[in-house]
């Protein structure tokens, strides 16, 4: 499942012993760190979830008893049909960057000042953001008089089951999309201009350009954008829905990652808040696997 | 490499732990403006009868408040003095924190800092409780006497008719996207309609949420909205502050509000002028008595780890925290209502803030959804927005309520 | 870069109507945030969207000086410099490693860097906690930078590795010289050609690090970072908007700054990346 094996490569895959003792050694500093303060952890929380604990004592080992309790639990399965609304919009989060990003590095006028702009949103936090969507959204709010202009009614969009969610996760894209266009500039900096001036002579368009020499190009960016912009929404949301709409109404904005501090925090309950954790973290593997299972497949073709 | 070097270089600059003599005390209230004074009142005091202790006053960001607690207690390593909202938030946490009784002579609003053999493990510093708030000159425009307040439902009703015929603002400002509007309606409407014996009964889950008292809270939560007392979208508006600064614009008629801290009159009369503000008993559809009660309780409180360095130390700064001296700077500034019987609130010029005191005493009643379990609250939280939106029905909200209320007091 | 011809620079100039909409509205919050800096609290209240008219300072003093703003800003662009410094070296290293030189157990390592990437902060906390205080690092600014490293080690491994897998082959060739030099390869090679990467990794490990809250807030309990004294601004039940947008714009001023000085270089690397090819 690695984003980066070359076909080629794979007839000598251990390399030199110079080769392999170098490795190890750029490695190490990277290892060591990720072993101790998450890998090991994480064993520890999951350790933590298969016991009772409040916020105050270790809690006596009941086993499986919080992950049944999951199962029971409205507020999990409402968290999850929401994970599942967030997953579908997943390509929107990487296709808008990819697209603006090419425009941006094909030479789209005023490029220059849309690239240094639109980071702008990722800097500030979200309580700035929140703060002007919350009178945006309002039901007496900006976008309602727009729509009222318009001769349309108006909407609750973030007080009503319907529309919460997805007006939530509209400004989250908002305010991120900032960080992947860049990351996706990146990339694309590495496309080496010849090929893109050798498919022009040839007669090509720009979209077949796009198509057929950026694209496949940026094949290991794209796959990077798509696993760590799933992993993203569902662990960096909780500024935004803190101060958007605190999960509701009912439990329509109740994501996995909010569920988790509410339990944490305010029910003081670790153990269950651990539990939930790990599923949130099998959930996002599973999902990272297949989206690299996609890519490497499409790569193969 | 880099990292064990680092590593080890870190853990020889460590060197000795703290001075003994150095108090951490946790909150959210030191870094706040209004409350500068206090504080400063406080270590003065408390460096006269203690010289030479560093107070070191850490002040949390709130929302993460109760998540650094939490680890922070299970790790060992809390601070000496913590503060703690009365209630669930408070119960939650009583294993680890001192008794403190003999240090509560003279303060009020105990109840909700007592564990189930009514030990006292924090102490309140000020009251809290919620009365209706209303603009007397939105009354004289929708016809309405100012000087004359609903005092039972049915005026209550008819006033909101009179408001909303004028047709200039809503009845009420309502303020319920994290659900503090159905909580503080709970309690409001609850005091004046549950007996003693009742709320008892309620907070250790014997009555529950689908009884008929309850129940009708719940309905009257259903039928204010169906009368169109609220503005539409309460669910996409914060309480704090969005509701109050509809009501500190004047664009409502009512609102409930705090007796102390924020959204209460000091700040409403900072606003709009104290001779447009007004307060009254939030009224119920049945009521108990022949007059409406207001929902009173320990607002927040300072309780001592049992686990931490120096608890003696820290058993006479919360003693001071609580007294009479700096208290009296804190309700002269901040305009709280003390938990301290000791401080003079006489010198309080405004008119409504003296009605409100008088109240403490005739119609102070238990705050309800104080004393239930937070899981019962969250629920309640989530239900009342499914209310409003009209998305389920009083009964199965309850029963949905009942389902949690039974789980949460272990059955 | 592509020269586009006449009907495509018709289409790319259309393109550009909404492009410049989205900018618009990015540059909002800006506004937005200075704005309401400049009012008093009544003044946001009483109208948050208008033009600023009871202009007043106030809030950008009380913010530097009630949260302690002097001191905690030493402590954050030290901590961000350090953690953002190792982040770079550390995971240029690794993303080498990983994308280009063989050795055994190189999947493994990869996963397990990835699935580091997922594990949410959340669950970790009290355990990471008790690590921080098993090593002696609690309140201490090293601490932050290893955990700050350790934290956002994952993300940034990953795209070094992901960036170098898709450089020209030929400089895979090219870097699989005698293994003895593979260090000068690192910096001689690797490093300039990762600059794209590495300068986008910087800003937005700069980003991470700076506007990090509940990390610093476990580490680092005394001696606080900036974003954590503007957290603190808010109070239980109040939100004095100005106030807190005083605070962010302070905060967010030197990362503006540092971003705009910076992302030119990422198309910048294009010349170098282009040149080996």
């Amino acid at each position: 499942m690695t984003t980066t094996a070359q076909p080629q490569r794979r007839r000598r895959r251990t390399g030199s012993r110079a080769e392999r003792r170098f490795a190890l050694l750029f490695l190490l500093p990277a290892v060591a760190l990720v072993l101790t303060f998450r890998i090991v952890p994480l064993l520890w929380g999951f350790g933590l979830s298969l016991t009772d604990a409040t916020g105050l004592q270790q809690g006596q080992f009941i086993g499986l008893g919080n992950y049944a309790e999951m199962a029971g639990d409205p507020n999990f399965r409402a968290a999850m049909r929401n994970t599942v609304i967030l997953l579908l919009t997943l390509p929107v989060w990487v296709l808008l960057p990819m697209i603006l990003a090419s425009l941006i590095h094909l030479g789209v006028p005023g490029g220059r000042l849309y690239r240094s702009v639109y980071f702008f949103p990722a800097v500030l936090s979200s309580v700035i953001v929140g703060s002007i969507f919350n009178v945006v959204l309002r039901y007496d709010g900006a976008l309602n008089a727009l729509l009222g202009f318009a001769g349309l009614p108006a909407i609750d969009w973030l007080g009503s089951g319907s529309t919460a969610l997805l007006s939530l996760l509209t400004v989250q894209l908002w305010a991120t999309f900032g960080m992947s266009l860049l990351i996706f500039l990146a990339g694309l900096s590495t496309l080496s201009s010849e090929m893109i001036e050798a498919a022009r002579l040839d007669g090509a368009r720009l979209w077949q350009v796009w198509g057929y020499v950026i694209l496949p190009a940026m094949r290991p960016i794209i796959e990077f954008v798509a696993v760590v912009t799933t992993i993203g929404v569902l662990t960096n949301m909780f500024g935004l829905i803190y101060v958007l709409t605190a999960g509701g109404p009912g439990t329509a904005t109740t994501l996995p990652e909010f569920l988790i501090w509410l339990e944490q925090g305010q029910m003081g309950r670790p153990g269950y808040a651990a539990a939930l954790s790990m599923v949130l973290f099998a959930l996002m593997a599973g999902i990272a696997w297949i989206q690299i299972r996609i890519m490497s497949r499409n790569a193969g073709l | 490499m880099t990292f064990k070097a680092l590593l080890i270089a870190t853990t020889a600059c460590l060197g000795g732990q703290a001075m003994a003599q150095t108090l951490t005390i946790w909150d959210w209230k030191s870094g706040d403006p209004v409350a500068a004074s206090y504080f400063d009142a406080v270590r003065e005091a408390f460096a006269a009868a203690h010289p030479g202790v560093t107070l070191n006053f850490v002040n949390q960001p709130i929302d993460q408040y109760y998540t650094l607690l939490g680890t922070a207690l299970a790790s060992g390593q809390g601070p000496d003095v913590f503060l703690l909202n009365g209630g669930a938030q408070a119960r939650a946490r009583m294993d680890a924190l001192t008794d403190l009784t003999p240090q509560a002579e003279g303060l009020v609003g105990l109840t909700e800092f007592q564990d189930a053999d009514g030990a006292v493990r924090a102490l309140p510093i000020s009251i809290q409780g919620f009365v209706v708030y209303y603009n007397k000159d939105r009354y004289s425009e929708a016809g309405l006497d100012p000087e004359a307040p609903p005092q039972t439902w049915a005026e209550l009703a008819s006033a909101c008719e009179a408001i909303n015929a004028a047709g200039a603002v809503p009845c009420f400002a309502l303020g319920n996207k994290e659900g503090y509007g159905a909580e503080f309606f709970l309690s409001s409407v609850g005091a004046s309609m549950l007996s003693e014996q009742a709320q008892q009964q309620f907070a250790t889950g014997d009555l529950t949420w689908s009884s008929p008292e309850i129940a009708a809270i719940l309905q009257a939560w259903v039928d204010t909205q169906g009368m169109g007392w609220y503005q539409p979208g309460a669910n996409s508006t914060a309480k704090f502050m969005d509701e109050y600064e509809m009501f500190m614009r004047g664009d409502a008629a009512n609102t409930i509000g705090l007796l102390s801290d924020v959204a209460h009159w000091k700040q409403f009369e900072d606003f709009l002028g104290a001779e447009s503000i007004g307060a009254f008993r939030h009224p119920a559809p049945e009521m108990i008595a022949d007059h409406a009660m207001i929902p009173v309780a320990g607002g927040i409180g300072y309780g001592v780890n049992a686990a931490g360095g120096n608890v003696d130390l820290a058993t006479a700064l919360v003693e001071t925290l609580a007294s009479a001296g700096p208290i009296q700077v804190f309700v002269n500034d901040a305009g709280v209502v003390p938990a301290n019987t000791a401080v003079d609130t006489s010198g309080l010029a405004s008119p409504t803030a003296g009605t409100i005191l008088g109240w403490l005493d005739s119609s102070g009643v238990t705050m309800a959804h104080a004393n239930v379990t937070a899981e019962e609250l969250a629920e309640w939280h989530r239900q009342s927005q499914l209310l409003l939106n009209g998305e389920t029905t009083v009964e199965a909200a309850a029963a949905r309520m009942d389902d949690v209320q039974k789980a949460a007091h272990g059955g | 870069m592509a020269n586009p011809r006449g009907r495509e620079r018709r289409i790319l100039r259309l393109l550009s109507v909404p492009m410049a909409l989205l900018a618009l509205s990015c540059v909002y919050p800006v506004y937005f945030a200075v704005n309401n800096a400049l009012k008093t609290n009544r003044n946001y209240i009483m109208d948050r969207f208008g033009l600023v008219t009871d202009l007043t300072f106030d809030n950008f003093v009380q913010a530097w000086t009630r949260s302690n703003l002097d001191t905690y800003f030493v402590n954050s662009v030290l901590v961000t410099g350090g953690a953002v410094l190792l982040l770079l070296l550390v995971s240029s290293l690794a993303g080498f490693a990983l994308a280009l030189l063989r050795f055994p157990a190189r999947r493994l390592v990869f996963v397990v860097i990835l699935a580091s990437l997922m594990i949410p902060v959340q669950v970790v906390l009290v355990p990471f906690y008790q690590t921080i205080i098993g090593l002696g690092l609690l309140n201490t600014r090293i601490g932050l930078i290893l955990s700050y490293t350790a934290f956002f080690l994952p993300f940034s491994v990953y795209l070094m590795t992901a960036f170098y897998a898709g450089l020209p082959r030929e400089l895979m060739e090219a870097a699989r010289i005698d293994g003895a030099r593979l260090l000068q390869v690192w910096w001689f090679v690797m490093l300039p050609m990762g600059r794209p990467a590495l300068i986008t990794l910087g800003i937005l490990n700069t980003l991470y690090c700076w506007n990090d809250v509940l990390i610093s807030l476990l580490v680092l309990q005394d001696k606080r970072t900036m974003m954590v004294g503007i957290a603190a601004l808010r109070g239980e039940y109040t939100t004095n908007v100005p106030l807190l947008a005083a605070g962010i714009v302070l905060a967010a001023a030197p990362i503006v700054v540092l971003y705009l000085v910076f992302q030119r270089q990422i198309v910048a690397g294009i010349a170098t990346g282009a040149v080996k090819g």
